[in-house]
């Protein structure tokens, strides 16, 4: 009886890890003479409504549902998308998109309405949407994300159904690349307004994208088929995708190189000289520069003491990044002083906080000091809660961070959580300190600064309010010579540094490991690949 | 069992004089039986030998189990003064391995005795209050036994958050189940006993005969099933660490180092075959013990 039991718990392990391992115990069954993607994406989508989205990883999704005015290319360049082509009035603020005939995924016309109709709705403070402040910069969106103008108000509107017009609250070069932006996905009037929440379900879901989606189950997949309706629908090759949740990235890894999956969208940094060598699979790993930073917000809110600048300062100068660099990502993500990662367009650098290039015996001692003046000390020890994602990587940087704060008086204990979980959290404030990650999602400083905006919102997770960083931020969104721009950009940088508001730790790499029949896949800086452009080696598209 | 004979009894008095000048109990044959048990007394040594180790040994290795050596990031074993390597962040894998067999056990135990109490309780309650509160108490025991185990300690941990002891309460709520079963039907056939008769006879409360009386006669079954019962829960704490439920980082338990261990496999497979080693060779000592003493306890089950 007994041992039966043990042998039944541990059956039931096996089989729970199995289930956990290998969803399938191989790969997913395709229909006969269909072509399936089987995609390895990190995280579950927490939702795939575009305007409650704002993962790396739920864009993946999205980008093959939906198509905006412009989409990206495999080079993740901006190229027309349900926008044929658009003029850009001389003073810049005026964007006028011709669109092309299209429909919806159930048939029905895709107009310039439903594209003002998506705008409003996602600056509309109903809504909540957190990526409301990325469209700030389009004329009113501010006020009326605020309440304090109608949503009819916002800059854009439809003169005839095949033409939108967008009036920006000051020019902005990057403009194209937030037309582009899952922000900016249409979504289906006439649906979401019948079904309300619901909409994004299954059996109601509308999408414009070469993929709708069919099914659903957290934790196991998203199904997505092609979509008949869409515009371009001859010059796509795969017909079913199947995007896995592979938080366990080496069983992913696994997965991959048993043929269960064609692709998946990491690699543990301290794996990829392994996966290298030639007895491996060199020929999978695809490591490429990626605009990101890792970085820990500060949660005053939550952690009295994170309201102290001194404690915040030590908490931050007090890491070895180094160590966290070079012996455990393995030189592969490099360290971070800063959030703006280098490279970034039209970005001079040199924001770093005084004690960057201090030794790390000099910064801990500095660290020491300055909690013994912040009142915390081997009699009154400060503790703090670090809450992170369940990446067995993630685990090993913090621990790390972990005891790097032991050594200068500091104990944190790790609440590890799911991706997006972890991101729910810290958009509710419910965090002391946490380990955030932002992606660029355009190539200019301002989409890693806009962060730490008083008037961002969600996404301002340390909640930093500080007069000086948001008039320089100002000053910069309107000032035409680029050069001085930069200059206003990265004062206004080192200023939220100095404050340590944010501790940075590192700059991603992005690390795919891809099947190499696969092809149409490019490696590319903002790393996004649309599955319509990826096809088997000798197979092609219908048309 | 020397509580079967009611003191004062004739036969009790005849009997516990034979058992004087024989000076042999059941308890001795019991444990005469189990020493004769090569593999019994092999489990009995090993596993003393790992406790002594799991208590003493964390204050002897060289290396505390939370030490980061940045200069020995997954040193092979005897490199750098780790006699079983580093792992990933250059902590020293003996350590940690003793501080995880240390938290393991302690799971097994706690968590062990958590079931043992509630189990025994419950299971003697039913059994000798009979009627429709047996009935009743053990539909819930067997409502609960259609939950599923791993999928019900997970939502505990997931609803009260990753709290340590909640991890032992969580595994002990769960592992009384059977041992509340074993222990009824132990009841059941106790409480025909004449003994128990003349307990009931001589006025004695049912609280009492039931402390007094029914329980010390269960002792055997029950010291069974708990050392076959640890084991187990030893092995549910290794799969909820490996899940990433268990405890949480710097600390480490046997399950946590071997799901480590797993994924670096083929750079560090030390990693994985020193904790795999400690966590067999334990799992197998307490399986041996216990099919020793049921052997030993139960003569005519052999």
């Amino acid at each position: 009886m007994s041992r039966r039991l043990i042998l039944a718990v541990a059956t039931l392990g096996a089989l729970l890890l199995t289930a956990s391992c290998d969803s399938h115990g191989g790969r997913a069954p395709c229909p006969a003479g269909k072509l399936c993607l089987e995609y390895g994406n990190t995280t579950d989508p927490r939702s795939i409504d575009p305007a409650l989205s704002s993962l790396v990883d739920e864009d993946h999704i999205l980008g093959d549902l939906f198509t905006g005015l412009t989409q990206y290319d495999p080079a993740s360049k901006p190229i027309p998308g349900i926008a044929t082509s658009w003029d850009v009035s001389p003073d810049g603020l005026v964007w006028t998109f011709h669109l092309r005939k299209s429909k919806w995924s159930d048939g029905v016309d895709l107009t310039a309405d439903d594209f003002v109709y998506s705008l409003r709705r996602l600056v509309d403070p109903k809504t909540a949407a957190e990526y409301a402040n990325l469209l700030y910069v389009i004329k009113n969106a501010e006020a009326v994300n605020n309440g304090k103008l109608p949503i009819t108000a916002l800059g854009a509107e439809a003169p005839d159904p095949y033409t939108v017009r967008i009036t920006l609250a000051h020019p902005a070069p990057y403009f194209l690349y937030i037309v582009t932006h899952e922000a900016m996905y249409p979504v289906p009037k006439h649906v979401v307004e019948k079904w309300g929440d619901k909409w994004i379900e299954p059996e109601h879901w509308v999408s414009n994208g070469a993929y709708k989606m069919t099914q659903f189950a957290l934790g196991d997949r998203l199904h997505a088929v092609r979509n008949p309706y869409f515009y371009d629908a001859k010059s796509v090759c795969i017909d079913e995708i199947n995007y896995y949740p592979t938080t366990d990235i080496v069983s992913a890894e696994r997965r991959v190189k048993r043929g269960e999956l064609d692709f998946n969208d990491s690699i543990e940094s301290n794996r990829v000289a392994f996966l290298r060598r030639p007895d491996q699979m060199p020929a999978y790993v695809k490591v490429n520069t990626w605009l990101g930073t890792v970085y820990m917000p500060f949660n005053g809110k939550s952690q009295p003491a994170f309201r102290d600048v001194r404690v915040r300062q030590a908490l931050t100068m007090a890491i070895d990044r180094d160590f966290i660099s070079q012996k455990l990502e393995r030189g592969v993500q490099p360290a971070a002083n800063v959030l703006v990662p280098p490279g970034t367009a039209g970005y001079p650098g040199g924001a770093e906080p005084h004690w960057a290039s201090w030794s790390l015996e000099r910064r801990q001692a500095e660290a020491r000091r300055l909690l013994a003046a912040a009142g915390y000390g081997p009699n009154h020890p400060l503790k703090v809660e670090l809450t992170l994602s369940n990446l067995a990587s993630t685990i090993l940087v913090f621990t790390a961070v972990q005891a790097d704060w032991k050594e200068v008086g500091v104990t944190a204990t790790l609440a590890p959580e799911e991706g997006q979980i972890m991101y729910a959290d810290f958009n509710a404030r419910n965090f002391q300190v946490g380990s955030a990650g932002w992606i660029a999602d355009y190539n200019d400083a301002t989409t890693f600064l806009n962060l730490l905006r008083s008037n961002t919102g969600q996404q301002n997770y340390s909640d930093y309010s500080n007069p000086a960083f948001d008039a320089l931020m100002d000053k910069a969104d309107h000032e035409p010579d680029p050069i001085a721009r930069g200059v206003d950009l990265a004062k206004a940088e080192h200023l939220a540094l100095e404050d340590a508001t944010i501790a940075p730790i590192l700059h991603y790499v992005s690390k795919n490991l891809v099947n190499p029949q696969l092809t149409g896949w490019k490696p590319n800086l903002a790393d996004w690949h649309r599955t319509r452009w990826v096809c088997f080696k000798g197979r092609r598209a219908p048309g | 069992m020397s509580t079967i004979l009611a003191p004062g009894s004739r036969e009790g008095a005849a009997a516990m004089q034979t058992a004087a000048i024989k000076g042999r109990s059941l308890w001795d044959d019991a444990r005469r039986r189990l020493f004769r048990n090569k593999a019994a007394v092999t489990g009995m040594i090993v596993l003393a030998t790992l406790v002594l180790l799991a208590i003493v040994g964390p204050y002897l290795a060289p290396f505390r189990f939370d030490q980061i050596n940045k200069n020995d990031v997954w040193a092979e074993p005897l490199q750098a003064g780790h006699l079983l390597g580093a792992d990933a962040l250059g902590r020293d894998l003996l350590a940690r391995l003793l501080i995880g067999l240390r938290v393991s056990l302690a799971v097994g135990v706690v968590a062990t005795f958590v079931s043992l109490v509630i189990g025994v309780l419950w299971g003697s309650v039913a059994g000798y209050a009979g009627g429709r509160v047996d009935e009743l108490m053990m539909r819930i025991v067997d409502i609960l036994y259609s939950l599923p185990f791993i999928f019900f300690v997970i939502l505990l941990m997931v609803t009260f958050g990753k709290n340590f002891i909640l991890m032992f309460v969580a595994i002990g709520a769960v592992e009384w189940l059977t041992m509340a079963r074993i222990v009824r039907g132990q009841t059941l056939s106790l409480k025909q006993r004449e003994f128990i008769e003349a307990a009931q006879a001589a006025g004695l409360r049912r609280g009492a005969i039931l402390l007094r009386h029914i329980v010390p006669n269960l002792l055997g079954p029950v010291v069974v099933y708990v050392t076959l019962t640890i084991p187990g829960v030893i092995l549910a704490e290794s799969f909820l660490s490996f899940l990433g439920l268990g405890v949480q980082e710097p600390m480490t338990s046997l399950g946590a180092l071997i799901s480590h261990g797993a994924q670096e496999m083929e750079l560090a497979p030390w990693l994985l075959i020193f904790p795999s080693m400690v966590m067999v060779v334990t799992l197998m000592a307490f399986n041996f013990i216990g099919d020793g003493l049921r052997d030993a306890i139960d003569p005519k089950d052999r």
